[in-house]
């Protein structure tokens, strides 16, 4: 890896300078093992489950399929950045609350999907269908999806007023019929 | 698998690093949600990349009839623009079905145009709103309709050394877009139709694409003329169907057999003609 450039980005509010980074290097390996930030986790490294997600500026993005040097002069924010925040407490506790923590495999992904759902929503959240949908690219192998709504729900405060709907998690042809 | 990463600040630097004759070629670099997969799973051996985020090409513009979309714009911020929403509701609810939110946070429309995959959920509505592409290389610009663009599964007729400056849709126009997959998230459509209106036309206001056939994404022109006008009878909107269904050759792959699919072509059709037709009402006023 002689002769590769430093990149400098900040990683959770910190500017980071990182020797000999390759071209071929993903965001997601820089995190893991050229920073030692193991709570962002690689599952398919396709693209396909959400277990690498962070936040680039701010917005939810698979680390899986970033190049660590287009994050130059980025801001970069794993779980660990969270920790301590009163977001990271907010999303703690609804996860808490609803008992949306199994094995936990997938839960910095859908922590960080959260956050950047919940910014980017703010005031108005959409419906429960809607967001049940945009966490639709995190997986699960525990199957807990039921009670990960349920915390989004709360952590927006979209109302939960009864089970959630069913089309929430059957196959039904694209859109309202 | 090594190759060499660039970040052009001008068009003149990136069309010199996108170099036609280099071999092995270079690649245009947007979002990279599928190039960079592709290229770590050895299907393209890239000798370098060329990233486009440093281009001014994240844009997005209304003029006049038109919506102008840059080639590197986020396919999240397209969905969030409320523009899109309210002239554009048929794009706009395929812009929601692209794989996942992290990954719309970077893929891009330009990167999903030129990929032209037969399975892509943005060309059948695109293809229905009669889009069309400014494509720039160190030649100048053309501008090609959408429909003469693409011509095969994967294939285009974009040149090595061309980047895809702009998308141009017409507004508004009604429209919807259904689909059907395995799983309602982050999976890859079987069958997706788009209808959309246009204002005036005098052998159909309809336009119709359908994704899921054998080759790309494809307008329906049978099944447009069998729909005269705007608000069509019951049994014109099974005319339209029994052509699409028996005028289309669809794909059969582990995703789906054929004759599921032209099932489902018929189904996703008829619901989107009846949605296209009552947001037509809704829109009624506010189009040009």
């Amino acid at each position: 890896m002689t002769g590769e450039p430093p990149l400098t980005l900040r990683v959770n509010g910190e500017e980071r300078t990182v020797p000999e980074v390759a071209a071929d290097t993903r965001l997601l390996d820089l995190l893991r093992w050229r920073l030692g930030l193991k709570g962002t986790k690689e599952g398919c490294r396709t693209g396909g489950c959400g277990a690498c997600t962070v936040l680039v500026n701010g917005e939810s993005v698979l680390s899986c399929l970033t190049l660590a040097r287009e994050m130059e002069r980025q801001e970069v924010t794993t779980v660990e950045g969270l920790t301590g925040t009163p977001e990271a407490e907010a999303v703690q506790q609804a996860f808490a609350e609803a008992g949306a923590v199994q094995c936990g495999y997938c839960t910095p992904g859908f922590v960080l999907a959260l956050v950047s759902l919940r910014r980017e929503h703010g005031a108005s959240p959409p419906d429960l269908p809607t967001l049940a949908n945009e966490l639709g690219g995190n997986l699960c192998r525990c199957t807990g999806y039921y009670a990960i709504v349920r915390a989004l729900a709360d952590l927006l405060g979209v109302p939960v007023t009864s089970e959630l709907p069913k089309s929430t998690f059957t196959v039904e042809p694209g859109g309202s019929p | 698998m090594a190759y060499a990463l660039h970040f052009p600040r001008s068009f003149e630097e990136a069309f010199r690093l996108l170099d036609p004759q280099g071999q092995p070629p270079a690649l245009p670099l947007a979002g990279g949600t599928d190039l960079l997969p592709a290229v770590e799973a050895g299907r393209w051996h890239p000798g370098a990349l060329v990233s486009l985020s440093r281009l001014p090409l994240a844009t997005f513009e209304r003029a006049g009839d038109e919506v102008l979309i840059g080639g590197t714009l986020p396919l999240r911020r397209l969905e969030r623009e409320p523009a899109i929403g309210e002239l554009l509701p048929g794009f706009a609810e395929a812009l929601r079905e692209v794989g996942s939110v992290p990954l719309r946070h970077r893929a891009t429309l330009g990167g999903n145009v030129v990929r032209a995959s037969p399975a892509s959920d943005l060309l059948p509505p695109l293809l229905a709103l009669e889009a069309s592409l400014d494509l720039r290389s160190q030649h100048g610009r053309r501008r090609v309709a959408l429909v003469d663009f693409l011509r095969g599964s994967w294939e285009t007729t974009l040149q090595r050394g061309e980047l895809v400056e702009r998308i141009r849709v017409p507004v508004p126009r009604p429209g919807s877009y259904r689909w059907q997959r395995v799983r309602p998230a982050n999976d890859i459509s079987q069958v997706g139709v788009a209808t959309a209106l246009v204002t005036s036309d005098a052998r159909s206001p309809w336009r119709i694409a359908a994704g899921g056939m054998e080759s790309h994404p494809q307008r329906l022109s049978g099944a447009e003329a069998a729909l005269p006008q705007e608000d069509p009878s019951p049994g014109e909107i099974e005319e339209a169907v029994h052509r699409a269904r028996e005028g289309t050759r669809l794909k059969d792959d582990r995703r789906a057999g054929e004759e599921y699919r032209r099932h489902l072509l018929g189904v996703l059709l008829r619901r989107s003609i009846t949605s296209t037709v009552e947001r037509a009402r809704s829109m009624k006023g506010r189009r040009t």
